[in-house]
């Protein structure tokens, strides 16, 4: 009887594991990361391949010369967490992005972001939107360009070629926020299929509302949390532009908002741990996102997670909820 | 057909009941072991003191261990046989008890009765609960004639058939066999009481018994299958809306809750002078050979009932004394039942958990699964951090370890152990 195994009630447990629910992330990012190739072509491939792999290696890098440990320790204690990292940093460059880029970026964001913090799930801030910001500011891939028009030409609308009406390599969200509706050619069906200049994997609504289905299917995310946010971006850059509708789709359509809202800001370790504190989480990055957009003329959504994030701590703080049959203890009498 | 609507509590955790492993099973009386082991604590107040000594020859439904003070119970023989002595062995729940061992005599056509009741009413029934050395079955063991005289003024007396743990049948098994026993035992509890209302709880999972319970009359409220809905106060609350104060009692709310196989106890103790010297009892698990509902005396060692239940399979991985969300793991098949063992499972490593706990990763789950609305991921974070104050302010006291949060724990954290670590340093402190 020596074999029987003795622990600490509960005996069973959830079929849902870390390491699962990672793995359903990589699942639901794959439509973006296919359309993404498709639209960009091989070079966009290589990018994200140069991602994840390096984002595997700090990984390893560090649980070896930091931590000690073995191989077979780290491949054991691996939880597809870094992959999603190293995918997301990844989607987040732009097809042209010089090859070095990435793995800064990669490097940053496992070491510096996750791994000293103390690895998974001790992260303060969402590493994949630390290293896409800490390159962007480091080497101005914005001013740069490395943005360039999908392969796949033909619009979407059927009308003629796409590249034609729009300066290519710049993204239709920079050119709205700059000239107004009217600047881009880009129609609102082209921004939901994806045939528009921007970074690899942010560019095609349907293929990420795809993955987010998959999420909410699996169970993985609250589909409350990306409406919401996607949902109040809309509606306050409406509000901004003097109710003019005609912005909703396309603000929600273009720019990195799908895949921030979507994959970065639902990820459990920097989103708060309650009901009501998500609500006023999503909330604030609908309202940042809109105004900072309108504001700056610039994509804003990684900054704006990146800022809420930083946030998350004061939020569970003070958004505590009340336990079952919490009674208001009476007021003392006096003093 | 009625249409019952379905009842229940905020939060919680669903999942698969696996009760169709022994749910078909019919109840049936396992012969008698040859030794047993009785405890004289089997109920949360002092231990009884032994009134019998080696050598004396007993007889079951004799008195062997008297009540001792407030929270005190009696303790039958639930066979006939000799004391071969008392023991010090470890029980189900991990403390060290004395055990009085009565060797299995041949003959066991003898059985000694309560005296049998002239006048049924609220003082000779509350009595008679006393006497027959009745308590809470569900697996608390506090003493019910305790809990019948409530400091309160109550109105209602609800009896708990959610048995919301996975695999437990017994209560299913008992309401389907012997309803009108059992609505008869749970009339004496409220006549004991003092009250009139009687409200059955029977989870959605076991709707055949709720059909039958208010076909014969019994006034029913269908629960919806959560676990763990059969928690006293997430039963009240969806029972009849009222919401147990934090720290407080369900007294306070003007109710008391007793369990199906108390009720049966009654029953057997008013009508039939029987004292509680024997209880049904669940064997599950993938691990065990035959599943089954039996009836087994009161001090069987869990070694007969496996032996009994056609033995272990090989890939037995844990052997659980009660539910596999709040029960014990046992180690030593010498443990005995007492009168508290609804259950004994042997589970394989497929349906335990043995995964170790790795890093939290903030996902929530734990904290929208907790039936008391508590904060379980820093309870787990303050009392490891050793800030048990800290974790006193995000609900350790509110607290009574269902395991909902551990259960759903994605990063299988310890949460339970955690809690059940700082109440225990708490105590430490008070001292």
């Amino acid at each position: 009887m020596s074999k029987l195994v003795f622990s600490s009630s509960p005996h069973l447990k959830a079929p849902k594991t870390t390491k699962s629910i990672m793995l359903d992330v990589s699942i639901a990012l794959l439509p973006a990361t296919i359309v993404g190739i498709i639209f960009f072509g091989f070079n966009a491939l290589l990018v994200m391949a140069i991602s994840v792999v390096s984002a595997i290696v700090a990984e390893l890098l560090y649980k070896m010369l930091v931590n000690k440990a073995s191989f077979k320790q780290f491949w054991n204690e691996f939880d597809y967490t870094t992959l999603v990292t190293g995918l997301l940093i990844g989607m987040n460059m732009p097809p042209l992005v010089d090859w070095y880029i990435p793995i800064i970026a990669s490097f940053f964001a496992i070491i510096i972001v996750k791994m000293i913090f103390g690895g998974t799930g001790k992260n303060i801030v969402n590493p994949a939107i630390a290293g896409r910001i800490f390159v962007f500011i480091s080497f101005g891939i914005v001013a740069a360009g490395g943005f360039v028009d999908p392969i796949v030409t033909a619009s979407a609308s059927g009308q003629g070629t796409f590249m034609s009406p729009i300066v290519a390599g710049s993204t239709p969200l920079g050119d709205i926020l700059k000239n107004g509706l009217s600047a881009t050619g880009a129609t609102n069906m082209d921004m939901f299929l994806g045939l528009v200049p921007g970074t690899i994997g942010e560019t095609s609504a349907v293929a990420l509302i795809v993955g987010g289905i998959y999420l909410v299917a699996r169970g993985v995310i609250d589909w409350k949390w990306p409406v919401i946010y996607i949902g109040v971006t809309g509606l306050f850059t409406v509000v901004l532009n003097g109710f003019n509708f005609a912005w909703f789709l396309p603000s929600i359509l273009s720019g990195g908002l799908m895949l921030g809202a979507i994959f970065m800001a639902t990820d459990y370790t920097t989103t708060p741990n309650t009901q009501l504190g998500n609500v006023v989480y999503f909330v604030a990055l609908g309202l940042i996102t809109a105004t900072l957009r309108h504001n700056n003329g610039t994509e804003v959504v990684s900054f704006a997670i990146l800022l809420m994030n930083l946030v998350v701590p004061l939020i569970d703080k003070y958004i505590v909820p009340k336990p079952f049959g919490y009674k208001k203890p009476a007021k003392k009498e006096g003093k | 057909m009625e249409k019952f609507v379905q009842k229940t509590f905020p939060h919680g955790v669903h999942f698969h009941d696996n009760k169709e492993l022994s749910k078909e099973q019919a109840i049936e009386v396992m012969p008698l072991a040859s030794d047993v082991f009785i405890s004289v604590s089997q109920h949360i107040g002092a231990p009884s003191t032994p009134i019998v000594k080696a050598g004396d020859q007993v007889v079951k439904g004799q008195l062997i261990a008297d009540a001792v003070g407030g929270l005190g119970s009696k303790v039958y023989a639930s066979v006939c046989g000799e004391v071969v002595g008392i023991v010090k062995k470890v029980g189900a729940a991990g403390g060290m008890a004395d055990h009085i061992h009565i060797k299995t005599s041949e003959q066991q056509d003898q059985v000694i009765s309560l005296p049998a009741l002239e006048t049924k009413d609220k003082e000779s029934v509350l009595n008679r609960i006393f006497e027959a050395g009745i308590v809470g079955m569900g697996g608390a063991g506090f003493p019910t004639n305790v809990k019948l005289k409530p400091a309160k003024p109550v109105d209602t007396l609800i009896i708990n058939g959610a048995e919301c743990e996975p695999y437990i049948t017994c209560d299913y098994r008992l309401m389907l066999e012997k309803a009108n026993e059992v609505i008869a035992g749970a009339k004496y509890l409220a006549m004991a009481c003092g009250i009139e209302k009687v409200v059955f709880g029977i989870e959605a999972n076991k709707m055949d018994c709720a059909q039958l319970f208010a076909d014969l009359g019994a006034d029913v409220v269908v629960l919806k299958k959560k676990y763990p809905q059969g928690a006293e106060k997430d039963l009240i609350v969806a029972v009849n809306g009222r919401r147990v104060p934090c720290g407080g009692l369900p007294m306070d709310v003007g109710v008391v809750v007793q369990n199906i196989a108390t009720a049966y106890a009654a029953y057997e103790a008013v009508e039939l002078d029987k004292p509680c010297y024997e209880r049904l009892m669940t064997v599950s698990g993938r691990a065990i050979n035959s599943t089954k509902n039996i009836i087994v005396a009161n001090g069987t060692r869990y070694s007969d009932i496996i032996e009994y239940c056609g033995g272990l399979k090989d890939d037995v991985c844990k052997l659980i004394s009660g539910g596999p969300m709040m029960g014990f793991a046992v180690v030593d098949t010498s443990i005995s039942t007492t009168k508290t063992t609804g259950s004994l499972l042997a589970l394989t490593a497929k349906e335990t958990n043995l995964d170790k706990p790795t890093n939290c990763i903030n996902c929530g789950r734990c904290a929208k699964a907790c039936p008391m609305s508590l904060m379980p991921m820093y309870m787990d974070f303050y009392t490891l951090a050793g800030d048990y104050d800290t974790a006193v302010k995000y609900g350790v006291m509110n607290c009574f370890e269902c395991g909902s949060c551990a259960y759903v724990c994605p990063a299988r954290r310890q949460i339970v152990q955690s809690v059940r670590l700082c109440k225990k340093k708490l105590r430490e402190r008070k001292k």
